[in-house]
């Protein structure tokens, strides 16, 4: 499976990484929404699942969610927002762009695995 | 803003504090309130909240105790952080806290990217705290700041 995070920090990126890494997923990194763009561009495949945080330069996390939902070729991909903003309309509205599924930071590895399973994504034998 | 905003705490930024150490920070070294309120600082970390609620969330420690931040979240030997893995460190952790405060806060209302100056004065012009505290972790102490600029919150503070 490929895995995609997109978030600004790079110690976050490291934390979501390696979570995805121990999951199985071989994983693509990207700084912000428009960088995010061009790493899937140029993947070999679709990624199965991108984990998004919605502050950030250039093009931010929604941003992002829209423009990928423009594209049919990546409707496959499953998009988890994975940030700070836990005001009940941005959840809404994330969800409303083609979000799947909302993480609000700090998340446990627990809870995260949780969260993915429920979208058909951790493989059988983590759980 | 309605004078009735419930406005987070010190004890509210504690428990906070205690749920971003454990989550992102969980070395097997416990974040605990720090009998000393008033720590030492030369880096500082913040977010600007702007919306139904105007301030600042900020954090402030000394290099060691962000080189300790990055050493942990970057899974590397202190020594060996770079400045750069430092301020992202120091910058995502305000980030963090400063989503979770701004929860409590009245909205709707957005976040600024977090900003990391190197500072042992830090100044905030037109500003009143709202609630502070000083945490321990690894021996080292952070010290967690809000501040709102709603000109009412400053009233109230000239009134009392």
């Amino acid at each position: 499976m490929l895995g995609v995070v997109i978030d600004d920090s790079r110690a976050m990126r490291k934390i979501l990484r390696s979570f995805l890494a121990d999951l199985g997923f071989e994983v693509l990194e990207a700084g912000d929404g428009q960088e995010a763009l061009e790493v899937v561009s140029g993947a070999d495949s679709v990624p199965e699942l991108a984990l998004i945080d919605w502050n950030m330069p250039v093009m931010n996390g929604l941003e992002f969610v829209l423009e990928v939902r423009k594209r049919p070729e990546w409707r496959s991909m499953t998009l988890v927002m994975v940030t700070t903003e836990s005001e009940h309309s941005q959840i809404v509205k994330a969800l409303a762009s083609g979000a799947h599924e909302y993480v609000i930071k700090p998340f446990t590895k627990d809870g995260m695995i949780d969260k993915l399973a429920l979208l058909g994504l951790v493989p059988v034998g983590v759980l | 803003m309605s004078d009735q905003a419930v406005l987070p705490t010190t004890n509210d930024l504690e428990d906070i504090a205690g749920q971003v150490w454990a989550a992102f920070l969980d070395d097997g070294h416990e974040v605990v309130p720090s009998e000393d309120q008033q720590a030492p600082f030369d880096l500082s970390a913040s977010v600007a909240i702007m919306g139904a609620f105007e301030g600042h969330v900020i954090v402030q420690c000394t290099t060691q105790a962000s080189r300790d931040v990055a050493s942990v979240l970057f899974e590397m030997p202190t020594e060996e952080v770079s400045e750069a893995e430092i301020g992202d460190a120091l910058g995502e952790l305000a980030n963090v806290l400063g989503g979770n405060l701004k929860s409590m806060l009245p909205g709707p209302s957005t976040m600024s990217l977090p900003r990391v100056a190197e500072t042992t004065h830090e100044h905030w012009p037109s500003t009143v705290e709202i609630c502070r505290t000083v945490v321990t972790w690894r021996d080292e102490q952070f010290t967690l700041l809000l501040l709102s600029s709603d000109q009412q919150h400053r009233l109230e503070r000239d009134v009392a």
